[in-house]
């Protein structure tokens, strides 16, 4: 490549000759850039004059190149000549417009939001992703009503399927994370307890905060970590693939078709599972009373069982069903708000986990107040 | 590859007795061609023939049980397979047949993404080189939207400007005008013929439509699938009024009796 500036009387500069050699292609051009840029920087031009008759292939980078620099010219006003042009390239620079006038309308930009405008944006998904779970909320129960009347609606089959799904197969998680919070509490427990003498209070202790509190709660997230990210993710990818589209031109009510068994399965999965795991962290509880606090399996268990009322075991369980019902609404109706595209799938099924346990610990104040109130 | 510029005539693909399958079924059975430069070579048949999996095979996406596959004479099936993809893949595009566009890119950073990967060019010249390819193919006022804001035509279209990002020598495309309306399918043949004919890219095209293959090919290679393999080869034009093949005459006079007839004529000849 060769470059040369021709000298003007009051010492600035008055025309560059750019004389490139060989290919002038994607493994060229990133190179005649740098020194172009090099030579435009220097002082001001008046005229820039392309020669090609050294260059023996062009392709779209060096013709983009070549464009570029004419368009820089012409915004500078700096007078641009394209000369000795190779005969064999003509054609392609005609079919790439290096022989029409520069393109001067602006691409359309997104214009950039402020960040108030942003925030404004973001209260309003937010509340419109409220009226959204509304308005889901009312259309499943709508859908339930008639299932009530013509119990073959239910769809026994889609449920099961579902129970074994959400239920069955979540159950060595349940009951490996219920004992390791049972031991873990029944752990702590006993560093304070033992210093009174009052090991046999590790039992209440345990046996309390899991059934009233903390079964219902690590079994609700565990469902919003498996089922409603599985629920979201089915759901969402029959959207992308219009299968969602194909039920409803179908006929089929997609509500009682795709969401109520779901719902159905879960109400019924995840109390019992927060039975089993109340079962499992008592039995963890027991294990630390046995092995380190001197307390035999009957003994923990007499006391747990003189501790507990039905009404704790039963808050526990209403507390379960009702964020079972919300695992599984959030999920589908995160399933329902999926694009078409796998990007969007991805995010709808972490949203459906992140909503479900925001809705969780929401509900759980919600009843710790009324629990308090009616004094349950 | 590298560095050689292809001339008029040089040899771009040679197939010698291919033989892919899936398991112990096979698709396409001892094929043998090969592709010239600046060639727009079609590769048409019925559904089920094995024309994908011919695609799949050429561009190293399946391992064929037989035989060998040179692109501009490296061998993509030999012992040194995998070096000879890495570097094929840098010198050939491909339209698949839905786009396979990022779903979570805009359409400029689908295109932006192969020349931010392979090359050392500045970002404004990349910028500069998207807004090229997309105005080339008509998209240059849809650079910011997502792919799916765009119809089925536009994200074929977004997806040959990415094909065509890093100027391949060679093009494969798996039926690009499946599912378009005949005018936007009649707009991307017309696209094909003008990059082939400006920048001289060797293309192989997938098809079984009769408009794009009379549009677009040089020449036909045309599989069947009860024969596993090449059954024509030749212009579009000589195929449709010389051969004397009837299930090539079924197929580009469009008249499936033809071949019922040619299938019964060839049992009275067993």
């Amino acid at each position: 490549m060769t470059a040369t500036r021709s000298p003007r009387e009051d010492g600035g500069t008055e025309g560059l000759l750019w004389a490139p050699t060989g290919p002038l292609t994607l493994k060229t051009v990133a190179d005649h850039w740098k020194s172009l840029q090099d030579l435009l920087a220097g002082p001001s031009l008046k005229a820039v004059r392309v020669d090609l008759s050294g260059v023996d292939a062009v392709d779209s980078a060096g013709l983009v190149l070549l464009k570029t620099l004419r368009d820089r010219c012409t915004a500078a006003s700096i007078a641009y000549e394209l000369t000795r042009v190779p005969q064999s390239l003509g054609p392609f620079f005609a079919f790439g417009g290096l022989d029409r006038p520069p393109h001067t309308q602006p691409v359309p930009q997104k214009a950039a939001a402020n960040p108030l405008e942003r925030l404004g944006r973001l209260t309003l998904e937010a509340f419109q992703d409220v009226r959204e779970l509304i308005h889901f909320v009312g259309s499943v129960t709508v859908a339930f009503l008639p299932c009530c009347l013509e119990p073959k609606r239910f769809r026994l089959k889609e449920v099961l399927y579902y129970v074994q799904r959400s239920g069955s197969e979540a159950m060595p998680i349940v009951f490996l994370v219920s004992f390791l919070m049972g031991l873990i509490m029944a752990f702590q427990a006993a560093v304070q307890l033992r210093q009174f003498g009052a090991n046999i209070f590790v039992a209440d202790l345990v046996s309390l905060a899991l059934t009233r509190e903390l079964g219902p709660l690590m079994t609700a997230i565990i469902l919003a970590g498996r089922s409603a990210a599985a629920f979201a993710a089915e759901i969402g990818t029959m959207k992308v693939n219009e299968e969602v589209d194909a039920l409803t031109v179908m006929g089929f009510n997609v509500t009682e078709f795709l969401i109520m068994p779901k719902v159905n399965a879960l109400a019924f999965s995840g109390p019992l599972l927060t039975l089993f795991a109340n079962a499992s962290g008592i039995f963890g509880g027991m294990v630390v009373g046995a092995l380190g606090l001197d307390l035999t399996p009957a003994s923990f268990l007499l006391e747990a069982g003189e501790i507990l009322s039905l009404a704790d075991v039963l808050s526990g369980l209403a507390k379960s069903f009702a964020f079972s019902i919300l695992v599984a609404l959030v999920g589908c109706l995160r399933g329902l708000q999926t694009e078409k595209s796998a990007d969007s799938v991805g995010r709808m099924t972490t949203s459906a986990v992140v909503t479900s346990i925001f809705c969780i610990i929401l509900a759980d104040a919600v009843f710790t107040v009324l629990f308090h109130v009616f004094d349950i | 590859m590298d560095g050689v510029i292809p001339q008029t005539g040089d040899v771009m693909i040679q197939a010698d007795g291919l033989t892919v399958g899936y398991g112990d079924h096979l698709v396409l059975k001892d094929v043998t061609f090969s592709v010239h430069a600046g060639e727009i070579v079609t590769v048409l048949g019925g559904s089920g023939c094995g024309k994908s999996t011919l695609l799949k095979a050429l561009i190293g996406l399946i391992r064929p049980i037989k035989g060998s596959v040179r692109i501009r004479g490296a061998d993509i099936t030999g012992p040194d397979r995998n070096a000879a993809l890495d570097l094929m893949r840098r010198h050939i595009g491909v339209l698949f047949q839905y786009g396979a566009l990022l779903g979570s890119l805009s359409i400029a950073d689908n295109v932006a993404m192969p020349l931010e990967e392979f090359t050392n060019l500045p970002r404004s010249l990349i910028a500069d080189i998207v807004r090229f390819k997309l105005e080339m193919v008509g998209l240059a006022d849809y650079a910011r939207f997502m792919p799916a804001e765009l119809s089925g035509g536009m994200r074929k279209r977004a997806a040959l400007a990415r094909a065509m990002a890093l100027d391949p020598e060679i093009l494969f495309c798996d039926e690009p005008s499946a599912g378009l309306d005949p005018i936007t399918a009649a707009e991307l043949d017309e696209l094909l013929v003008e990059w082939n004919r400006a920048l001289g890219i060797t293309m192989v095209v997938i098809t079984h439509e009769l408009a794009s293959i009379e549009a677009i090919s040089t020449r036909c290679l045309m599989l069947d699938g009860s024969a596993k393999g090449i059954i024509a080869v030749g212009p579009p034009d000589k195929l449709k009024s010389e051969s004397a093949d009837p299930r090539v005459r079924a197929f580009f006079h469009r008249q499936p009796r033809l071949l019922r007839a040619g299938a019964s004529f060839a049992a009275a000849g067993d």
